[in-house]
């Protein structure tokens, strides 16, 4: 084991195994924020695992769950718009203490990777990563009106 | 049979299975070990023919049959759920209400829906040289349609989707993948060879056979996926029960 | 070998795969199967096995969500609009 694999099996213990126990127990609002810290989790976990087994091909993982992480939790959001609505998620400090998480592994993987067409591909799966979790964040506290057939 | 038959008969199989599973486990090869027989034989195959990733070169050339098979085994399921999931004549369709969306999430999915389906496609089309292919980058697509359906409303999503459409489209790239496989007959070789010049190595165009393949499996899970979609928000969204109003 | 990197991603998916059982509501189900469909990508891809991790990022993480949901809506709706009715 290395550096980044060490960092990566304490991300996936500490932060996705919280995320698997918030989203396992506890109210409704607090299981979507769960499983949306669950994605913005795994992603960084996914880049330090890939820059560890020095394996710049799984980016690509990284970059498929920064792009449908966000999506999957667009999908709670709007299809239980009218429960969440109820009794909105509160949880913006986790949120951006998440974003800011996910923000340093990038750089620290992109200083690693140095100049070239990979450091585009890790600052797209970055811009991703935060943009996605902190919009998806927005679209659980009252993003959807909830209509019942839309 | 009584209640407690049954249970000892289920106990009984349970045990059985649970022992027979627990011994062959332990003649397994150790885990993780340093010797890989068919590992070994299915890299030099690869490699011999220029195709970077060897688990597109297993599933498309030396196992293309086998992929032919889950190729099918998808359209034959996105076909019983069309059957399925129709309108029957006691449900009649109510036109979709539009859903008030905040404005950044709206961004949000327009922004993303076309990095998606970059995405997707990037994916298919290093299916070859990198980890993903024809059924990973499909999944992709059909997924960064949807974005309008969530991030606007499915009227939105209805415009850009004409589901006969992608029923055809879906159809020919089954056809499409048989097509190539019979190419290999007409090339003189055998059903599904690879017949094609090998190309360099580590380069969009190597392979072979395989980027095309990968492109009709790529097109085929797109469009069943859409279709499969359809189906499940026709009748979450649109359907409903009673007769014609 | 990365020991205990695979012992943490087996826990993991041990873990959320027991929650995704034991959880009853469909709706919340589905919440525990999107993770439970990260940690199995995780699993694959510490198991070195990038293109299955691949398809089950693509697969779990919006696609089964979005079938389960829609279905969730689907069963749902007739009770609530017979409770309008009341």
């Amino acid at each position: 084991m290395n550096g980044w694999t060490v960092a990566a099996t304490a991300t996936l213990a500490a932060g996705v195994g919280a995320a698997a126990w918030g989203v396992a127990t506890g109210p409704l609002r607090r299981r979507v924020v769960a499983q949306n810290l669950s994605t913005s989790l795994a992603c960084p976990a996914l880049l330090l695992l890939s820059e560890g087994y020095d394996r710049p091909s799984y980016v690509d993982l990284a970059l498929l769950l920064a792009l449908l992480g966000p999506v999957g939790t667009l999908v709670f959001a709007r299809l239980l718009a009218e429960d969440l609505a109820a009794d909105p998620p509160r949880a913006w400090g986790l949120t951006y203490a998440v974003a800011g998480f996910g923000g340093v592994v990038v750089i620290a993987v992109c200083v690693a990777a140095g100049p070239g067409r990979a450091l585009v591909k890790l600052l797209v799966v970055g811009a991703l990563l935060i943009g996605g979790n902190l919009t998806a964040s927005r679209a659980l506290s009252g993003g959807f009106a909830g209509s019942r057939r839309g | 049979m009584t209640r407690r038959t049954r249970l000892f008969v289920a106990a009984l199989g349970g045990t059985g299975l649970a022992v027979l599973l627990v011994a062959a486990c332990f003649c397994l090869p150790r885990f993780g070990g340093a010797q890989h027989p068919y590992g070994d034989r299915v890299v030099r195959a690869s490699l011999a023919r220029h195709t970077a990733n060897t688990i597109a070169s297993v599933n498309f050339d030396q196992r293309a049959f086998d992929t032919l098979g889950e190729m099918s085994i998808l359209f034959a399921s996105v076909l019983g759920t069309v059957v399925l999931l129709r309108q029957t004549r006691d449900e009649h369709r109510a036109a979709p209400e539009p859903e008030q969306v905040a404005v950044p999430v709206r961004r949000f999915a327009l922004l993303v829906l076309p990095v998606a389906v970059v995405t997707g496609l990037y994916v298919i089309a290093h299916g070859q040289l990198s980890p993903g292919g024809g059924f990973q980058g499909g999944v992709v697509l059909a997924t960064a349609l949807h974005l309008l359906y969530l991030g606007v409303d499915y009227r939105a999503l209805e415009r850009i989707r004409p589901v006969g459409f992608y029923e055809i489209a879906d159809a020919l790239a089954a056809s499409a993948y048989l097509v190539l496989g019979l190419a290999g007959l007409v090339a003189g070789t055998a059903f599904l060879a690879n017949f094609l010049p090998y190309g360099t190595f580590n380069t969009l165009s190597s392979g072979g056979t395989v980027p095309l393949l990968n492109a009709a499996i790529g097109m085929e899970v797109a469009c069943a996926v859409v279709v499969l979609l359809a189906r499940f928000l026709d009748q979450a969204v649109e359907i409903e029960k009673g007769g014609e109003k | 070998m990365d020991d205990p990197l695979i012992v943490v991603a087996l826990v993991l998916v041990a873990v959320s795969a027991t929650a995704a059982v034991a959880v009853r509501d469909p709706a919340r189900q589905a919440l525990v199967l999107a993770v439970l469909g990260t940690v199995l990508a995780v699993l694959f891809t510490v198991l070195q096995a990038p293109d299955v991790a691949l398809s089950q990022l693509a697969v779990g993480s919006a696609l089964t969500p979005l079938l389960i949901m829609l279905s969730v809506r689907k069963v749902r709706r007739p009770q609530r609009k017979k409770e309008a009715d009341r």
